[in-house]
């Protein structure tokens, strides 16, 4: 297959992987995701510190960037179907720290080839195996 | 025959899962050869579902599908089995403060059984309660494995399992398709309905099991750099 040659979605199945990606978030990273959305001053996400000060273990990533990577895994996911992200859905069940070895994952779950949508779980967990945001998401195709 | 079912789980009908029922019964036709259930009990968070009809899914897939009720009480959550017209006329279950041993009881002079569930869990289950409240009475189960613990929550279950001589069950909590039946109950004998589960919980034959997958070390990422 080319690089530029579109799947089809007949392809997908439920019970296909999506990932898993490890993925370690350095503590600049999450930093630099904090100057770019405007929460440089949010000490929880920037300053173990000031986390702490907030009865946290330490700085922690903020929601939005979890969502964020869930987003990208999809999105990533879908690009060689030309699949849209149309609805993520977010539960942030313990703080995701950074500076730990995390893994991106999901499935998925259902494929409606009448609406061509297909629906995914997707998680972010640590290395207890521990499901710390878990989401859904909704893909739909040309 | 022994029967397997996962006694947690909640469809969209809870508002905080969005699996459609249609949706656990594909993914667990799909996985059966690993997570060889033979229902679910639809435990929807603080409502008795009444209207809920799922017989047709049930012929279709050949999976048994029983309803109940994650109640929230003064000593964390709890699953309400065999709820009937009696115990919802008693109980609110959108209270999310019922007396827990009031509930225990009635429920079970009413034709049902509760089942304290994730016991291990912080602020919602029974061991953070009973470090600063007396035991309950007349606790016949409590929920060993829960699928979604995190690190230390089973064992504490399993902790107040051993002291307190409690029976164990276990459940998924599912609130994604995918989790639907990682930790399930054997029973020794056929369950064909709620009365049946009832009159088993009560009974003490099963026995927690877990279907999850051995926790593989997760892979370190290379670090990215920033500017």
């Amino acid at each position: 297959m080319s690089g530029n040659q579109v799947r089809s979605m007949q392809e997908i199945n439920i019970g296909d992987n999506i990932g898993p990606q490890p993925l370690f978030l350095a503590k600049d990273r999450v930093r630099a995701y904090c100057n770019a959305a405007g929460l440089a001053g949010v000490p929880r996400f920037t300053d173990d510190e000031g986390a702490r000060k907030e009865g946290l273990p330490g700085m922690i990533t903020p929601g939005n960037m979890s969502a964020a990577l869930i987003g990208k895994l999809v999105t990533d996911w879908a690009r060689p179907y030309n699949g849209r992200l149309v609805r993520i859905g977010t539960t942030y069940r313990s703080p995701v720290l950074p500076e730990h070895n995390l893994s991106l994952q999901g499935f998925v779950t259902q494929v409606d080839h009448g609406e061509r949508t297909a629906e995914l779980d997707i998680w972010i967990e640590n290395e207890d195996g521990d499901r710390l945001v878990t989401a859904t998401a909704t893909v739909r195709f040309p | 025959m022994a029967t397997i079912l996962d006694l947690h789980s909640h469809s969209e009908a809870s508002e905080d899962s969005r699996a459609p029922v249609e949706a656990y019964l594909n993914w667990i036709r799909l996985r059966r050869q690993e997570r060889p259930i033979d229902g679910i009990v639809l435990t929807e968070h603080r409502q008795w579902n009444a209207g809920a009809d799922y017989r047709a899914l049930e012929d279709k897939f050949g999976i048994m599908i029983l309803k109940a009720t994650e109640a929230e009480t003064d000593y964390g959550h709890m699953l309400v089995f065999g709820v009937n017209d009696e115990i919802v006329h008693r109980f609110d279950f959108a209270n999310i403060r019922i007396p827990a041993q009031e509930l225990i009881d009635t429920v079970a002079r009413m034709g049902g059984v509760v089942v304290p569930c994730h016991p291990g869990r912080p602020t919602v289950g029974l061991c953070e309660h009973y470090a600063s409240k007396p035991p309950l009475e007349n606790v016949v189960a409590v929920e060993l494995l829960n699928g979604g613990s995190r690190r230390g929550e089973d064992e504490r279950a399993a902790a107040l399992v051993a002291k307190y001589g409690y029976r164990a069950t276990g459940g998924s909590d599912s609130h994604l398709v995918s989790l639907i039946g990682v930790c399930a109950t054997r029973f020794d004998a056929d369950i064909k309905d709620i009365d049946d589960l009832v009159r088993e919980l009560k009974s003490g034959r099963y026995e927690a099991v877990d279907f999850r997958a051995p926790r593989k070390p997760v892979p370190r990422a290379v670090p990215e750099q920033t500017a």
